[in-house]
């Protein structure tokens, strides 16, 4: 499974789609990344959660000095994941070897890995250090930690925005994961895999307060609720595990779409039904929808054009679409080299319409709309461009909006700047 | 066999980014000092891996200046100090077409295990992982050479733990090893191996290894000689010779992406396994699953340079040299390619390679 749940962003344009093959062959377009956990048919071999049950029984253990687990009991009886609760605060001298014995024995003794089985069968212990991800704030939020790794990081010493975007991506698939909600192991639930739905993403916006270092770990929390008939909405807050400060908040919207016909479709009774428990529609979203559409850039004064950008091999998801996240390296590969040099990417507002894979041929257009004037300069109030990006036909792909604030005005400005010496 | 320090990361701009780590004492004497506190934290509780010991004791003697992850990474010096062992979790955007981790991603790995263990023993003070004496004549790690064997790809969820070393190679530079195992099962799911020289990074010039260096690695590697391949004549030892003309399969134009680039606008390792990569016919990516795959790296690419990658299809001993050669291959179930990297115009080779497949189950 895959990065695919962000990948197959088309509307059902009547040009997107391709031969049936293609579309068939999509087994898994879907793009669900919200959580709703719900009575899953045991079938499925998915860990399965009542939403009564998710609030763990905490346990200690004496062997790890009085380090406190939280387990997530699952119907199947077995325990499917650790959190370490108070890791912050204590350190037993052997947390690190009990947890790996733990992981290794439960691992080895519950191991069905079945690779074409797009269901999820392996209940998942370590999905990274901190334990596969819990479920907060009375099962409506689903949160998860990371490591910064050295290859995220990018030429100013901080996480690039794509690094990001892949974690967002990563925890609302645990997330579903979590729910007992991976129907087809993409993101679809199972009453949307029965029914051939996949959720699309048509917007997604972020804004970043301060971008992480090498070294760093981040909280990953990700909720979703329902936005309208249609609509589902998921939500990401970022923040720095050591500090508690805000690194980033994101939402993203959502439509379902049969994967056959490529037409959108009316969530249907069924769905809503299996992911109500953990569609909580008080949670409140972090950005507002403000509803606006993204004016279409005009390519005849764009000023940065980048033609003929192609998908490389490692740009596939296991159903040879492009990640979404690509898509957000390429429109950033046009912008100004002045901006990139000088700025950092604030918040970015972008409306994907179509999708894309390997043999796709694609243009990137960028105009700087404000501030354009400032850009050699230091600019109190930061620049902006719009971006497009097309097939080299001109059929839309995505287009996006994007905010840039100077390195030096940011608020946490992280470890951009210089080097730590050899001296010291 | 002389024992150099190897650093962790690929080419010398990525080890910039261990500049993020807190400071750590850059002295070989501190060096020495940390480790062997953390041997005797290890030695006085053997049933301790070291973990959180050996990484507290090193964020003791060198200040505490330690980060949050990096007292509670998975990851930690052996009881030996000698080695460095990490665990990681397969992301989902980490898998590739196959359903399994690509081997850019196992590639990354290595190098953030590479880095985490130079930044443990102290190495990573400036970014490129080098030593006092390195700084002082402006001496850098680059990569000649990456040789990477994976017998079965994770998938998403999977744990991998991998474990690195490294080894002298004479005057001429170190090699770095790792072991990557499944951690449900301790299975060896791959192994690799690289070879690193010591350049001058103002002249990029390549420069002998003295005493003087050695001297500071000395004290972090193995004993005795310990290979990740250690059988004789084994795939990590092949020349590779220089693709012939007309090569088969190529993909032209191939540009370094601003992702692509690291700390010191230098394409950082990966990529170049990417281009090689790029070349390669869909039938192939479609039917096998990439083996092994070595890479020499002659020259870098700069930042606007445009790389054309090219492929063909290596016969190998076994064939005769009569026509069917080629239609013994094609149901074989291992192919085997030869690559070049070079650019775009003047034709100047970058790097060159050669992948073996095996055929897929599915």
């Amino acid at each position: 499974m895959s990065a695919s749940i962000m990948a197959s962003s088309s509307l059902p344009l009547p040009s997107s789609s391709s031969s049936s093959a293609a579309s068939a062959r999509a087994a898994s377009d879907s793009l669900d990344v919200r959580g709703f956990a719900a009575k899953t048919t045991s079938s499925t071999g998915a860990m399965q959660l009542n939403a009564s049950s998710v609030q763990a029984t905490p346990i200690t253990s004496s062997s790890a000095g009085g380090l406190k687990y939280e387990n997530i009991e699952v119907e199947d009886g077995s325990n499917s994941s650790m959190a370490l609760q108070t890791f912050y605060n204590q350190l037993p001298p052997d947390w690190s070897k009990l947890l790996v014995a733990i992981a290794t024995a439960f691992l080895a003794t519950e191991k069905q890995r079945s690779v074409p089985d797009c269901k999820v069968r392996r209940p998942d212990m370590l999905a990274d250090a901190f334990g596969l991800g819990k479920f907060v704030k009375d099962g409506s939020v689903f949160r998860q930690n990371f490591f910064i790794r050295s290859y995220e990081i990018e030429a100013d010493q901080t996480a690039s925005i794509e690094a990001l975007m892949n974690q967002l991506q990563e925890t609302a698939l645990n997330h579903m994961k979590c729910a007992g909600l991976l129907g087809d192991g993409f993101g679809s639930t199972p009453e949307m895999y029965k029914r051939s739905l996949i959720w699309v993403v048509t917007k997604m916006q972020v804004h970043v307060e301060k971008y992480p270092s090498w070294g760093d770990v981040i909280q990953v929390e990700t909720w979703g609720f329902p936005s309208g008939k249609n609509a589902m909405r998921r939500d990401w807050h970022v923040k720095d595990v050591e500090t508690g400060k805000t690194i980033l908040k994101a939402t993203s919207l959502w439509v379902m779409m049969n994967k056959r016909t490529r037409r959108l479709s009316k969530v249907p009774e069924e769905v809503r039904t299996e992911t109500e428990p953990y569609f909580i529609p008080k949670v409140a979203a972090i950005l507002d929808d403000d509803g606006r559409r993204l004016p279409k850039l005009d390519t005849s004064t764009a000023t940065h054009v980048q033609k003929g950008l192609t998908p490389h091999w490692s740009d596939l998801d296991t159903n040879q679409h492009v990640n979404n996240v690509k898509y957000i390296g390429w429109i950033l590969e046009t912008s100004p080299i002045s901006i990139l040099e000088n700025y950092k990417l604030e918040s970015m507002f972008l409306e994907y319409r179509r999708e894309c894979r390997r043999g796709s041929v694609l243009d990137s257009l960028t105009t700087v709309s404000a501030g354009a004037d400032c850009i050699n300069g230091n600019s109190e109030s930061g620049i902006e461009c719009q971006h497009l990006l097309q097939f080299e036909g001109g059929a839309e792909i995505m287009r996006g909006q994007t905010q840039w604030r100077h390195k030096q005005h940011r608020k946490n400005t992280g470890s951009v700047g210089v080097l730590p010496t050899a001296s010291s | 066999m002389l024992r150099v320090h190897t650093p962790a990361g690929p080419m010398p701009c990525r080890e910039a980014a261990a500049a993020q780590w807190r400071m750590l004492p850059s002295t070989v004497a501190v060096g020495r000092k940390r480790w062997a506190a953390a041997v005797r934290c290890v030695g006085a509780n053997s049933a301790v891996s070291g973990v959180e010991e050996a990484a507290a004791a090193a964020a003791a003697v060198s200040g505490g200046g330690k980060g949050l992850a990096e007292r509670l990474r998975l990851g930690s010096l052996v009881e030996d100090g000698l080695s460095y062992k990490e665990s990681f979790i397969v992301r989902c955007y980490e898998v590739g077409i196959n359903k399994t981790a690509t081997v850019e991603t196992i590639a990354n790995l290595l190098q953030e295990v590479g880095c985490n263990h130079a930044q443990s023993v102290g190495f990573s003070t400036d970014g490129f992982a080098t030593t006092p004496t390195m700084r002082k004549l402006r001496l850098i790690w680059v990569t000649s050479r990456m040789h990477i064997e994976i017998y079965k790809y994770p998938a998403w969820g999977d744990v991998v733990e991998i474990e690195t070393w490294c080894q002298g190679e004479g005057r001429i530079g170190t090699r770095r090893d790792w072991i990557i195992k499944d951690l449900a099962t301790s299975e060896v799911i791959g192994r690799a191996t690289s070879k690193w020289v010591m350049m001058n990074q103002d002249t990029r010039k390549l420069q002998r290894v003295t005493d003087e260096v050695r001297e500071e690695y000395l004290v972090f590697c193995p004993r005795t000689l310990r290979l990740a391949f250690p059988e004789e004549n084994n795939g990590s030892l092949k020349k590779i010779p220089k693709l012939e003309n007309p090569a088969q399969y190529s993909r032209l134009g191939l540009g370094p992406r601003r992702a692509d680039f690291d700390m010191n606008q230098h394409v950082n390792n990966v990529t170049y396994i990417g281009w090689v990569l790029e070349s390669m016919p869909q039938d192939i990516i479609d039917t096998h699953e990439l083996q092994t795959i070595t890479l020499d790296y002659r020259r870098e690419c700069q930042h606007d340079d445009m790389v054309d990658s090219l492929t063909s299809q290596e016969l190998t001993d076994d064939d005769g040299t009569n026509g069917s050669a080629i239609a013994k291959h094609q149901e074989q179930e291992h192919r085997q390619f030869l690559h070049f990297l070079g650019l775009s115009g003047t034709g100047l080779e970058l790097n060159r390679g050669r992948t073996e497949w095996r055929k897929l189950v599915r």
